[in-house]
């Protein structure tokens, strides 16, 4: 019992690692631009739509390119539809990003068909590893590898660079900013971009574990949502945490009690909203508060 | 404040020019005029457009829209119109069902994949008094203990398609592991089929309950395979069943043990694709083999032209229940459900299958033969999936009984 056990959190946390993958770019966008991006799921699965096509052209390649192309959608969705709207009442870009939502899930429909489509991991990346109790696919373990790159990476970027000092400053304050000679505009294309792009890495290296069908964007939308609730809106290690221990509840309660182990997620988003509305690293800001 | 303050020069405009267009087409078109005078007969299909099930949706309302296009879009001289709305949930079918009645006037209604959607809109047809065709639930006490009057199912109730498959299973050994969806069809199947299995002298290793939509089976995957069983059967459907065998074959166990579930849809074989899909599955309909009859391979024809693939098992359902309603309003001359019903409870309905079929008086269940499929050794086809292994029952006088007694339904259907 002892080493299903351990195997489930293990197995958990590997599958939490794919939830904080999923949120971080709805976490990132929030953070930055205080935008509640409902669109984020269809951008989940125009990552996954976008690696089905390019990959019978050009290959592996499909990995790097569908993000990017996400991550284009995502800019001119900010640069066209966002922008007007920053600064008026908050609702109205969530209205806005929702109806984003609706629109492309039915042009996925449209222009891939309803019907699912097949997507297998490569054949390099099939069979698993045993080490004692624990099993982890070949898969589930690249995907691990590649979220804590994309990660570490993101958190150099925002504390370590000049980009980051900028963003991070933009977000607290962008009327200083503005004032300093910087075009935040610009920044913000960006941001909306990366966090479009996010989106589209999850879609990509989840399509070969989950059913592709326009669809997948509600089944995105929900845990990402979850895990940016209990981790703390806007917060970057709040993701990660919250991401981890979601996918380690997930898995225990599958092992004890199956039937609730979609509710769970919202049992935990719960009890944090009533014991710590902010989240738990959610820090408190000014612009929020 | 003036009207003229809030109604812009603009909109005026628009608005005018709508309103002479609308003239014009009046003006213009006199077909209008006499459309207007044959009221056209509606349709209420009720199947899913979001969620687990929405692909089998989509591919139910095609069939059904054929059936309409065979009878060549008229019945009784009006013409015949489909409306589709969502069944997401228990809660939303309701609702739905009540505006296909109160609002849309449909005659009838078809369609339902989810057990639990039907079970919750069966009552507010009874109360309705209109005829409801369920199409693709099959969950066993639709037309068991839960029978009305007014629902007739055309999918092969849990209880009958265990006693096909199970023959086969187990021939790979007893001991067997269950995962099944946590809503009436998922628990009945797995009901139904540990009744037939502990009978006989087997072992459930363990079942476990997944909620419907759920994405990630690795942590099941992984109870699944520390107990090791002779036989994995799920109670499994739309993407769950797809994501389940997706992440089966990410751990590379696919085609390790027998799978089977109580019933296939061909979309969710297909959106897993050749390298994931296996098992052997009781099936209502399959669009190629040797039972198929000239009719069904017609529909079959005629689905691929308009549709670009072939159709699932789904598409014949709501194809077949679309062609009863129209053939019993053809016939009887009439809209009223009293008259589609008692019409229905007669016919015997021919060319569909190898063998004449009907819906039984008692518990209005379709009486009709029933395929075992099992997946290719080896898929080169993007659909033909499957190779027929047995039909059931094997002698056409058994095919009454093979759904059970009246007795053993435990069905009564109320007054009319």
């Amino acid at each position: 019992m002892t080493a299903l056990i351990i195997s489930q959190i293990v197995n958990g946390l590997v599958l939490g690692f794919l939830y904080v993958l999923i949120a971080i770019g709805l976490s990132i966008i929030f953070g930055m631009l205080g935008i509640v991006n409902f669109a984020h799921g269809v951008l989940f699965a125009l990552g996954a739509y976008f690696a089905l096509t390019l990959r019978d052209n050009v290959g592996p390649w499909a990995i790097l390119l569908a993000p990017f192309f996400v991550g284009l959608v995502g800019m001119l969705i900010e640069s066209t539809l966002l922008r007007p709207l920053y600064g008026k009442e908050p609702l109205l870009g969530l209205f806005m990003t929702f109806g984003i939502a609706l629109f492309i899930e039915e042009l996925i429909r449209t222009l891939w068909g309803a019907a699912g489509r097949p997507f297998n991991p490569p054949a390099l990346l099939s069979g698993f590893i045993i080490w004692g109790p624990i099993l982890v696919t070949k898969y589930r373990l690249f995907l691990l590898l590649v979220t804590v790159a994309i990660l570490l990476a993101l958190w150099l970027f925002l504390q370590r660079t000049r980009f980051g000092r900028i963003i991070r400053a933009g977000s607290r304050d962008a009327e200083m900013v503005s004032l300093l000679g910087i075009n935040l505009r610009r920044v913000f294309t960006g941001v909306f971009g990366l966090g479009a792009a996010l989106a589209g890495v999850a879609g990509v290296l989840a399509a070969p574990l989950w059913s592709v069908v326009p669809s997948m964007a509600e089944q995105s939308i929900m845990p990402a949502f979850v895990v940016v609730t209990i981790g703390g809106l806007g917060s970057f290690g709040g993701a990660v945490v919250s991401g981890l221990l979601v996918g380690v509840s997930v898995a225990l309660t599958i092992q004890f009690w199956p039937a609730a182990s979609s509710a769970v997620m919202y049992a935990l988003m719960v009890v944090v909203l009533l014991v710590r509305p902010r989240g738990l690293l959610g820090e408190s800001w000014e612009r929020f508060e | 404040m003036k009207i003229r303050d809030f109604i812009s020069r603009r909109t005026l405009l628009k608005a005018t020019a709508t309103a002479s267009a609308a003239y014009a087409v009046e003006v213009a078109a006199p077909f209008v005029i006499t459309a207007r005078a044959q009221e056209a007969i509606k349709l209420g299909v009720l199947l899913p457009k979001s969620g687990p099930y929405a692909v089998q949706g989509e591919n139910g309302h095609n069939g059904a829209q054929i059936a309409v296009a065979d009878f060549g879009g008229h019945v009784i001289d009006r013409p015949v119109q489909i409306v589709w709305l969502d069944e997401a949930n228990p809660q939303t079918s309701q609702q739905n069902m009540r505006k296909l009645l109160e609002e849309e006037k449909v005659v009838a209604v078809q369609g339902g994949i989810s057990s639990g959607d039907v079970l919750a809109i069966m009552p507010i047809a009874e109360r309705a008094k209109t005829l409801l065709i369920a199409t693709g639930p099959n969950a066993t006490e639709i037309t068991g203990k839960n029978c009305n009057r007014y629902t007739f199912r055309v999918d092969l109730p849990n209880k009958v398609t265990v006693q096909t498959v199970y023959p086969s299973l187990k021939e790979h050994g007893k001991k067997w592991y269950f995962v099944a969806a946590s809503y009436a069809w998922g628990i009945d199947a797995y009901n139904q089929m540990k009744d037939v299995l502990v009978k006989d002298g087997g072992t459930v290793l363990g079942a476990d309950q997944a909620p419907l939509g759920t994405t990630d089976f690795s942590s099941y995957i992984l109870k699944l395979r520390q107990a090791n069983p002779d036989v994995i059967y799920v109670g499994l459907g739309g993407t769950d069943l797809t994501n389940f065998l997706k992440q089966l074959h990410e751990i590379g166990m696919t085609r390790q043990m027998p799978l089977s579930s109580p019933v296939i849809n061909d979309s969710d074989l297909w959106a897993a694709g050749p390298d994931a899909a296996f098992g052997t599955f009781p099936k209502l309909w399959n669009f190629t083999g040797a039972h198929n009859t000239p009719r069904s391979e017609q529909f079959a024809t005629t689905y691929q032209q308009k549709n670009g693939q072939p159709p699932e098992v789904e598409a014949w359902q709501d194809w077949f229940g679309a062609t009863a309603i129209l053939t019993a309003i053809q016939e009887t001359k009439s809209t009223d459900s009293s008259k589609l019903i008692a019409f229905l409870e007669q016919h015997k309905f021919e060319g569909f299958k190898d063998m004449p079929i009907w819906f039984r008086e008692f518990d209005h269940q379709l009486i009709q033969p029933t395929l075992v499929a099992q997946v290719k050794d080896k898929l080169v086809d993007k659909y033909n999936y499957f190779d027929i292994v047995a039909e059931y029952p094997k002698d056409p006088t058994q095919l009454d009984s093979f759904y059970g007694s009246k007795q053993e339904v435990g069905c009564s259907l109320g007054p009319i």
